[in-house]
């Protein structure tokens, strides 16, 4: 247990590591393009792509960590109207209906990343393979597949209702 | 098949589940079930597609350096500059926050940039001065979404493709009518919604003091002078400017005001990031939805069945309005404008519509939609960045939406309303 | 994909998806529906083709992935976004390799063994199928000034896609090729964010650049190829009496796709002079003048066979020389 739970905390700081970086290299490829143009008269050829490398990186790692930390935009209405047992009903329906699309999703964008290897495509400018790209979709989906699996079941453990691992829902 | 997909979507939607699953969900039953020669990996391709977009980028450039600038000292000392001058007028904020979303949306071409580079920090201020939340958001995002009528509009320019013959600089003299319209029914909703709810006065500040926080907000205010001069000079583009603006915030706060260490920047970064994650995931999402209702010929089966023969300019311009403000609640604005342009255009101009003032309402329409639930995209943005549930989001919008119902029926009655400007060029 | 009522050739309806890079009244769209009246009107309403313009279908990346998937059965596809799947579609890009009468291009492009059968090949190996190689017409420059000669290239930000053959090509005029969105263009050619761009006329006025450029070159620096496409599968298992008449429309469509194109390019050409409410400088750059240019591009023929193509390329484009040469 002790185990999984230092893993668990290793992948968290490994996430937040990854959301973090993103945004900073977005930012740093961003600026360099157009201090370079603008100075040197000459473009980061590569400067699109390391940026949209990034958004992609960040938003499908970004699954997990927005599980882990309830920040899923959702329309809760009827769940926040709904008395203590529905409301503990679908505490443990939600995350785990989610986590099984979100399996199906790892699965068919599996796929997809055997598909580009197969052709074996190149991006324009950096001539990087695009299944480098790919296969964070997969990995994305399935790690936000185990963190709503992680938000299912605090909800079958405790008595209380959480809206994920790391938030109690308080009203 | 469209009934199998609404219902999927709405009972997911209605049980609270995370936003990206109702539309997800839907599309893997719909692949599954109705449409055996798509290979369901499309889905995720899509998905790809719709967040590699150039222009989505400014979105996490703008939040980092709104997060840059309320971690130090810009934000305040703005808003202080900002409060010395319109802090003793009824309404004074809202109207400020009105004008500023509206000019920083006119020059960043993007609703949801605004949302968070203007709305960040002046929600903060409206709430100090007594505002509630849900108008404070309400107000931030119908005004931000004027944006995507105002010029450079990104809105414009994919409509001006899908249509023959229609000048982008036509469009976006066209657009400016419009939107001062709307400016000017927000800053007097304002004044009345300050006078009803008797938001308190500050007091009327001194020449004197005015002078102290014109100093301080100095450099803060060469933030827009940047972006704007920037742009405008030719340095960099709309989506640039995002990334400038990080680098001023920066500049400001670390090395000027130094009151953000090197090694807090990851951390400010991840909270972007975070925020970036859950609306992007959602743009991902939208785009695998609408793809497949695209390929599955969705929209135009609609709108065949519901275009009468021989139509009034009229009708046909109510029934753009219909579909543009539905498809946008849906799908993301410029989608739609693909999609629909080049269904509605040659209708329309048959029916005598001009075709700049149907381009005008056109957008006019998508920016509507995308501030309406369930899936307007600045409503996703708002909900992220601002850390509030959907609902809270949405709870002051609907004397915004009603504004704007009243406001889209000026526009489509009152063709000079976009046009007037043009007849004087 | 086919929806048969029966397993016979002889009554069997066929329902395709023909998907587009461009939108109604630009060149691959007009020429997609007259495909399919003509391939309908020969099969005598078996094949019933349904055109999809671009729009919410995604890139035009994900359309070619499309058509290899068999989600589309037919597409127009330039070679330009194919670039990272078949490098030798490149060859589309270099400049000045192809000669100035757009009718003997043409010509080339309809008889080349090089391209219908060597290319061909080699896009068939990654499950796409080139029925023909069709223009969209010559491509132009357009700037916030003059451009004339290779000196009037210096330092000039020229939008465009950012592989290593376009700053190859770009960089031998000195100027700076500076990728950008294509919806921010409008915008940063009006700023002067980049000073021009390169587009065939149609697409050019069709966008309104020439409202926020001062300057047009009718420069003819190569030909916009696109590729008439089909799923390799679909095409190999139809009945002989439908894959005729597709050969045949394929081929009847050839003249027509010239047609349509050349009347495009010259009527938007009409439109952009004729706008007096924004003035454009056209110029037309002389023999001499474009001699000068073909000049500094023949090293860049030499580094797209040594350093983008493999072998089987190589013998492709060695042929497309002749083929050229012969023609001249
Ligand atoms: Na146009
Ligand atoms: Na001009």
């Amino acid at each position: 247990m002790n185990v999984i739970r230092k893993l668990d905390y290793g992948l968290m700081k490994l996430e937040e590591y990854i959301l973090s970086y993103s945004i900073i290299i977005i930012a740093v490829m961003v600026v360099g393009n157009v201090l370079s143009r603008s100075i040197f008269g000459s473009s980061w050829s590569f400067a699109n792509e390391v940026s949209q490398m990034a958004v992609i990186i960040a938003t499908f790692i970004g699954i997990s960590y927005a599980a882990r930390k309830g920040r899923h935009i959702s329309m809760s209405a009827f769940f926040d109207l709904a008395p203590y047992p529905i409301r503990k009903g679908l505490a443990i329906f939600i995350p785990a209906v989610t986590a099984v699309i979100l399996f199906i999703l790892a699965y068919y964008s599996y796929g997809y990343f055997l598909s580009v290897h197969g052709t074996g495509r190149v991006t324009t400018s950096m001539q990087m393979p695009v299944y480098m790209m790919a296969i964070f979709l997969p990995i994305g989906f399935t790690l936000g597949g185990i963190q709503f699996l992680r938000n299912m079941w605090i909800n079958i453990k405790e008595k209380d209702v959480y809206l994920a691992q790391d938030k109690k829902d308080y009203s | 098949m469209v009934a199998t997909m609404l219902t999927v979507m709405i009972v997911l939607l209605a049980l609270g589940f995370p936003m990206m699953i109702p539309m997800l969900a839907a599309s893997v039953v719909v692949i599954l079930f109705f449409m055996p020669n798509v290979d369901p990996i499309f889905l995720v391709q899509q998905m790809m597609e719709g967040i590699s977009s150039y222009v989505l980028l400014a979105v996490p450039l703008f939040i980092f350096a709104a997060d840059i600038m309320s971690t130090g000292k810009t934000s305040k000392r703005l808003l202080d500059f900002v409060g010395s001058f319109v802090g003793h007028v009824r309404g004074g904020y809202a109207i400020t926050t009105a004008a500023a979303c509206t000019l920083f949306g006119s020059i960043s071409g993007s609703t949801q940039a605004t949302v968070v580079a203007i709305g960040k920090p002046m929600r903060k201020r409206l709430l100090s001065v007594g505002y509630k939340d849900s108008s404070a958001i309400a107000l931030i995002i119908n005004a931000s979404d004027v944006a995507l009528l105002i010029p450079p509009s990104i809105g414009m320019i994919i409509y001006a493709l899908a249509a023959p013959n229609v000048s982008v600089g036509d469009l976006f003299i066209a657009g400016i009518g419009p939107g001062v319209l709307i400016f000017l029914m927000f800053a007097i909703y304002s004044y009345i919604h300050a006078k009803i709810f008797n938001i308190p006065l500050g007091e009327k500040m001194s020449w004197r003091d005015r002078g102290k926080t014109t100093v301080r907000a100095l450099f803060p205010l060469g933030f827009p002078v940047i972006i704007v001069g920037g742009i405008y000079f030719g340095y960099f583009s709309p989506t640039e400017a995002a990334g400038i603006s990080v680098l001023y915030a920066l500049i400001l706060e670390v090395l000027i005001f130094r009151s953000i260490k090197v090694f807090d920047i990851p951390k400010i970064a991840l909270s972007t990031g975070l925020v970036t994650a859950a609306v992007f995931i959602l743009v991902a999402a939208g785009q695998a939805f609408s793809w497949l209702i695209s390929y599955a010929r969705i929209p135009r089966l609609l709108t065949e069945t519901v275009i009468p023969a021989d139509p009034t300019a009229l009708q046909v311009l109510l029934i753009v309005a219909i579909f543009f403000f539905i498809g946008c609640m849906f799908v993301d604005p410029i989608v739609v404008i693909l999609i629909l342009t080049p269904i509605f255009y040659p209708v329309a101009v048959q029916a005598g519509v001009d075709p700049v003032h149907l381009g005008v309402v056109i957008t006019f329409q998508a920016a509507l939609g995308s501030a309406t639930p369930p899936f307007g995209v600045d409503i996703f943005t708002a909900s992220a960045v601002f850390n509030k549930s959907y609902l809270d989001v949405i709870r002051g919008t609907p004397p915004y939406i009603i504004m704007l119902l009243i406001a889209s029926v000026l526009i489509i009655l009152f063709e000079d309303i976009s046009l007037f400007l043009l007849r004087f060029m | 994909s086919t929806e048969g009522d029966n397993g016979a050739s002889g009554g069997e309806t066929y329902d395709w998806r023909f998907v587009v890079e461009e939108t109604e009244g630009q060149v691959q769209y007009e020429y997609a529906q007259e495909f399919a009246e003509l391939l309908n009107e020969k099969t005598d309403g078996q094949v019933n083709i349904d055109v999809y313009d671009f729009g919410s279908l995604g890139s035009e990346v994900d359309q070619v992935e499309g058509v290899q998937q068999g989600m589309f059965e037919m597409g127009i596809i330039s070679p330009g976004f194919t670039g990272g799947l078949v490098a030798e579609g490149q060859v589309f890009s270099l400049q000045f390799l192809f000669p100035d009468d757009q009718e003997v291009t043409q010509e080339i492009l309809n008889t080349s063994e090089a391209l219908n059968t060597h290319l061909v090949e080699l896009y068939e190996a990654q499950n796409l199928k080139p029925l023909a190689f069709m223009s969209e017409g010559a491509m132009q420059w357009t700037g916030n000034r003059e451009l004339r000669t290779p000196d009037d290239f210096n330092g000039f930000k020229m939008r465009t896609q950012s592989s290593p053959l376009m700053l190859e090509t770009y960089g031998a005029y000195g100027a700076d090729p500076s990728p950008l969105s294509w919806s921010e263009l409008y915008v940063s050619l009006d700023r002067g964010v980049v000073d021009g761009q390169e587009n065939p006329i149609f697409f050019i006025e069709d966008a309104s650049f020439h409202e926020v450029q001062d300057h047009m070159t009718i420069s003819n620096h190569n030909t916009y190829v696109a590729m008439v496409t089909i799923n390799p599968g679909i095409y190999n298992d139809l009945p002989e009496d439908i894959r005729t008449a597709l050969d045949e429309t394929v081929e009847e469509m050839r003249d027509r796709g010239f047609e349509i194109q050349d009347q495009l390019n010259e009527e938007l050409l009409d439109s952009i002079v004729n706008d007096t409410d924004n003035p454009t400088e056209v110029i037309e750059l002389t023999e001499e003048e474009r001699a000068e240019f073909r000049e500094l591009q023949l090293p860049i023929r030499d580094f797209f066979r040594d350093e983008i193509i493999g072998d089987e390329g190589r013998e492709m484009f060695d042929l497309l020389l002749e083929e050229i040469a012969e023609h001249e």
